[in-house]
């Protein structure tokens, strides 16, 4: 029995996970100076472990029937309200925003589990709507339906992850056969209300988006992520400094490096051939999402699948984007790359879910 | 159930757009990382270079001046200075209040150079020259003020303070005009000090030497990881001035002395000149100022004591003071008279208080009555001149001016030399367009009018009279050396022109001066009972802005003459009085003269106020 699952089990999807998942812990040692003499193991270790840890996660899903994951989708959503309500008042806060929940020796960001959750509900409601979106009334639910979580991560505020959840909502949308008329008309309303979004921006948020388009307007402040950034990927040219090598990541110019600037240091010390890995693998990665979520006969995992990719791709454009600058920094991680054990944790989850579909496909043919 | 195909027909459409959709976003990527990484890949890289390499400059040590017998006159001295660098964490305004309070600079000034460095990776210089306590305050709160660090560099040090300030000029820190105009040259860094004037200015180019420079790995916030390589600075060239460190002490304490006696005056220049080479001997002018102030950066008190002094104490009065010659131009009528034979050493012309073909007389109103050439150059008689004026004619007696050098730079390696004025018929045509009187010959013949000397040019007409005709080209550095001692460069004497004057006349010429300095000339209760026979002439210039300008030229000994002197007391009324003491010191000083007994009692002659100017 056990051999037949692992018969049907995604080895390529496995593979380059933990693959992704190897190199990013060599990248974080190095972002974290684990060769600089001073033992500083912390979040190499933190997220080996975890990393460990979510492999059983993954086997647990795997095995899961997705199914019944629609049973939970209710539930599950009062929970994320009540959770990202939370946030909002026993949250502790970092960098200016309310992201993260002390649970004793852990710390939590819930967001990051929300995107899951919220792909989940998602799919559980859009799969007995699929091929009936066509009226901006039946669109209505689905706006509120998203917009309450949006709304309250927006608040935080933590505008990647809001990002994210339109992302996610997006794609499935847009699977759910989603008359185009209708996102046409979405986004031109979205352009236009834009100016209007940007009064509800933070001070930091603005000036973030100010120097994306002239990052040399504050080279010593707003600016200095995405410059440096782009100059640590940059120098790397076509074989990079070397593992651990990068002056940028290495000196400390590059602030984040082992979270959200995690690519930079990979632009900078694997070179230009070890990003074009990197992309082949996350493409990979994403390509066998499609795949699974294309085949799928129910309507609930192909979306579930389409919610995961639309997560992952949306995340890997932002984030790789935003680091060699051709994207605004809205702290957005790069999916098993960057440090978070809340995230590593969010995407092994939903990497075991995606096999489920997988698997529960290829048992159906035979 | 053909339905449910359809819309599987059409999912699968969306699903092959959504597929590549994911495509773009990959191809978007990896043709950002192609442009960033493998086109503007080098360009990047000396980004990261520029972030973690910081060259440190050291700065050169400026050459040496040293006096004519190896004295020390200009040198450095190591100074602390505290610089800083911009990083990413940010001085804040409590930090930069700190700073400002140690250091003792206005916190606008501060933030001003900070802010003109602000995209820089080189240490600007906030402040130097400071005492080892405020260094340990700085010290103590590195780690509190980022950016901020503290440097050991050598600067500038004139330790005779005033002295001769003029000459040695002062250096002061590079500005953006000079990177602009040093640009592309080795060794000039955000420190390089550059001379601001006299020699300093003059010579900066082998004065300065060449800054050299550490390369340090540093990190984001500053600090030098670790050095990767190192340039040594390589000192300035040393230079031996022609200058007697002596003789300029002295004459500067006789002109501070002569300012102190309360005479009115506030502006002198004074210099001494060998005549058998052209070397400047001394060189001083007041009111000076002190070079120290600008090497560790002015005050704006300090500056104000020196902009807005009416005697403007950074005019090398020696070099660009242009004054009427007055009764010193007697000599130049005279070689003239002389040398074109419109009178002879014996002719007696007489004196009647004034000329008899127009009304012009001796400035105090006396009739001296019959006198020879020698006699009326020793008791400077106006009346006398005049007539050999008349007879010399304007057009020859400019021509015997520009001849001994009036009217023209004598060359000396200074900046801003001015070059007098020979009082000619087209002069005043062209300035004023007024025709030549006769009263303007004898105006000039007496070196007032349109006269204009130097007293750097009045001495060198001396010199030119003493040697028995050779013009020199005046210098104040003899040699320069290269780093191993080994000279770089030998300035030997110039000669830029020879009189044509006979020896006879310049003899008669030279006698009348010695008669100058005895019993009967207008300076002989000066030097009455002076050991060394000098050789002079006391002027005194109208100065229709206030009382007449004092001069006294001289030379000596009368023999075999080893230096030329020429002093100017603005303002001071008589030269003999004014001007007089001060060649004098200046004289003992050269030969080393003693105590010695005043033979006559100049009380009973009272030659120096009797006489004419």
């Amino acid at each position: 029995m056990f051999k037949r699952e692992w018969r049907n089990l995604d080895k390529v999807m496995l593979g380059v996970t933990i693959l992704i998942v190897c190199c990013s812990l060599c990248i974080i040692g190095s972002a974290t100076h684990i060769n600089q003499g001073v033992i500083n193991y912390d979040f190499v270790v933190k997220q080996g472990v975890a990393f460990v840890f979510n492999l059983l996660i993954v086997l647990f899903f795997s095995r899961y029937d997705y199914t019944k994951l629609k049973r939970f989708a209710k539930p599950l959503y009062g929970i994320n309200l009540i959770v990202l309500l939370a946030v909002m008042f026993v949250g502790t806060s970092a960098l200016g925003a309310q992201r993260w929940i002390q649970l004793g020796p852990i710390t939590i960001q819930p967001s990051e589990f929300s995107k899951l959750i919220m792909i989940i509900c998602t799919a559980a409601l859009l799969s007995d709507r699929i091929g009936k979106l066509n009226t901006w009334r039946s669109l209505l639910p689905i706006a509120l339906f998203v917009g309450i979580p949006f709304l309250l991560v927006l608040k935080q505020p933590d505008l990647g992850t809001s990002l994210v959840f339109l992302a996610i909502a997006l794609g499935m949308l847009f699977i759910s056969n989603i008359k185009m008329s209708l996102l046409r008309n979405a986004a031109i309303v979205g352009i236009i209300l834009a100016p209007i979004g940007w009064h509800f921006l933070k001070d930091y948020q603005k000036s973030r988006i100010l120097v994306f388009l002239d990052p040399n307007a504050d080279p010593f402040g707003a600016g200095y992520h995405i410059i440096q950034s782009k100059i640590a990927i940059g120098s790397g040219e076509l074989f990079g400094k070397g593992l651990f090598q990068g002056t940028q990541s290495q000196l400390n110019f590059l602030p984040e490096n082992h979270t959200d600037f995690i690519f930079s240091v990979i632009g900078e010390e694997l070179g230009f051939l070890g990003c074009l890995f990197i992309l082949f693998l996350y493409f990979i990665l994403i390509y066998r999402g499609l795949i699974t979520a294309k085949e799928c006969k129910d309507p609930f995992g192909m979306l579930l699948a389409t919610g995961i990719v639309s997560m992952w791709a949306f995340q890997i454009l932002v984030n790789v984007g935003m680091t060699c600058g051709i994207m605004p920094v809205t702290g957005i991680p790069l999916p098993f790359m960057s440090y978070g054990v809340s995230a590593l944790t969010t995407n092994m989850m939903a990497m075991g879910i995606l096999m489920s579909i997988y698997m529960r496909q290829q048992t159906m043919i035979f | 159930m053909l339905e449910a195909l359809m819309k599987k027909k059409n999912q699968d459409g969306r699903f092959r757009y959504l597929y590549w959709i994911v495509i773009f976003i990959f191809a978007a990527l990896i043709c950002r990382l192609v442009y960033l990484q493998l086109f503007e890949g080098n360009y990047y890289h000396g980004l990261a270079d520029g972030n973690r390499l910081r060259a440190i400059p050291i700065a050169a040590m400026r050459g040496v001046m040293y006096d004519r017998n190896g004295q020390i006159l200009v040198g450095s001295r190591p100074s602390f200075m505290v610089t800083y660098v911009p990083t990413k964490k940010k001085l804040t305004d409590d930090e930069l209040h700190t700073l400002a309070q140690i250091l003792k600079v206005p916190e606008a000034k501060l933030k001003e150079k900070m802010e003109k460095g602000k995209n820089s990776f080189e240490p600007t210089v906030l402040a130097q020259d400071l005492t080892q306590d405020i260094v340990t305050q700085v010290e103590e709160r590195h780690n509190d003020l980022p950016g901020i660090s503290v440097d050991v560099q050598p600067i500038r040090y004139y330790p005779y303070n005033n002295m001769a300030a003029q000459v040695f000029g002062y250096v002061g820190q590079i500005d953006e005009e000079d990177l602009k105009r040093l640009e592309g040259q080795d060794g000039i860094s955000s420190i390089t000090q550059i001379g601001r004037a006299g020699l300093e200015a003059y010579y900066d180019d082998l004065l300065r030497g060449k800054d050299g420079g550490r390369q340090v790995e540093v990190d984001a916030a500053g600090t030098p990881v670790k050095e990767m390589e190192r340039k040594n600075p390589v000192p300035g060239h040393n230079f031996h001035l022609t200058i007697d460190l002596n003789l300029q002490k002295a004459t500067e304490a006789a002109m501070d002395q002569q300012i102190a006696n309360g005479i009115g005056t506030h502006g002198i220049a004074a210099v001494a000149i060998d005549p058998n080479t052209g070397a400047v001997l001394a060189m001083a002018s007041r009111p000076a100022y002190n070079p120290n102030w600008f090497t560790r950066g002015i005050t704006e008190k300090e500056w104000a004591q020196i902009n807005d002094n009416p005697n403007h104490p950074m005019e090398n009065r020696v070099i660009a003071g242009e004054y009427p010659p007055g009764s010193t131009f007697k000599l130049i009528t005279g070689t003239a008279a002389l040398e074109l034979k419109k009178v002879t050493a014996d002719e007696m012309i007489f004196d009647s208080g004034r000329h008899w073909l127009v009304d012009m007389r001796n400035a105090g109103g006396e009739a001296l009555g019959w006198l020879n050439f020698t006699e009326a150059l020793a008791k400077s008689d106006n009346v006398y001149f005049y007539e050999m004026g008349r007879r010399v004619g304007i057009d020859k007696l400019a021509e015997y001016a520009r001849m001994f050098g009036m009217g023209k730079k004598t060359g000396i390696a200074l900046r801003g030399e001015a070059s007098g004025l020979v009082a000619s018929e087209e002069y005043k045509k062209k300035v004023f367009n007024q025709d030549w009187y006769l009263g303007d010959t004898f105006n000039s013949a007496i070196g007032q009018g349109f006269q204009l000397v130097t007293p750097l040019q009045a001495a060198m007409i001396v010199s030119e009279v003493a040697n028995g005709g050779i013009q020199y080209k005046p210098f104040l550095v003899s040699r320069i050396d290269n780093l191993d001692g080994t000279p770089y460069k030998i300035f030997a004497p110039e000669q830029v022109g020879t009189l044509s004057v006979s020896k006879s006349t310049l003899d008669l010429v030279r006698e009348g001066m010695r008669n100058v300095a005895e019993e009967s000339g207008t300076a002989g209760s000066l030097f009455a009972g002076f050991p060394i026979q000098v050789a002079g002439k006391t002027g005194t210039a109208e100065n229709y802005g206030g009382a007449d300008h004092a001069w006294f030229v001289a030379y000596a000994p009368y023999e075999h003459p080893r230096i030329v002197i020429a002093v100017l007391t603005e303002q001071g009324g008589y030269g003999a009085t004014a001007s007089g003491p001060i060649a004098k010191t200046m004289l003992e000083e050269y030969f080393h003269v003693g105590a010695y007994a005043d033979t006559k009692d100049s009380s009973k002659n009272g030659n120096a106020s009797n006489k004419q100017q």
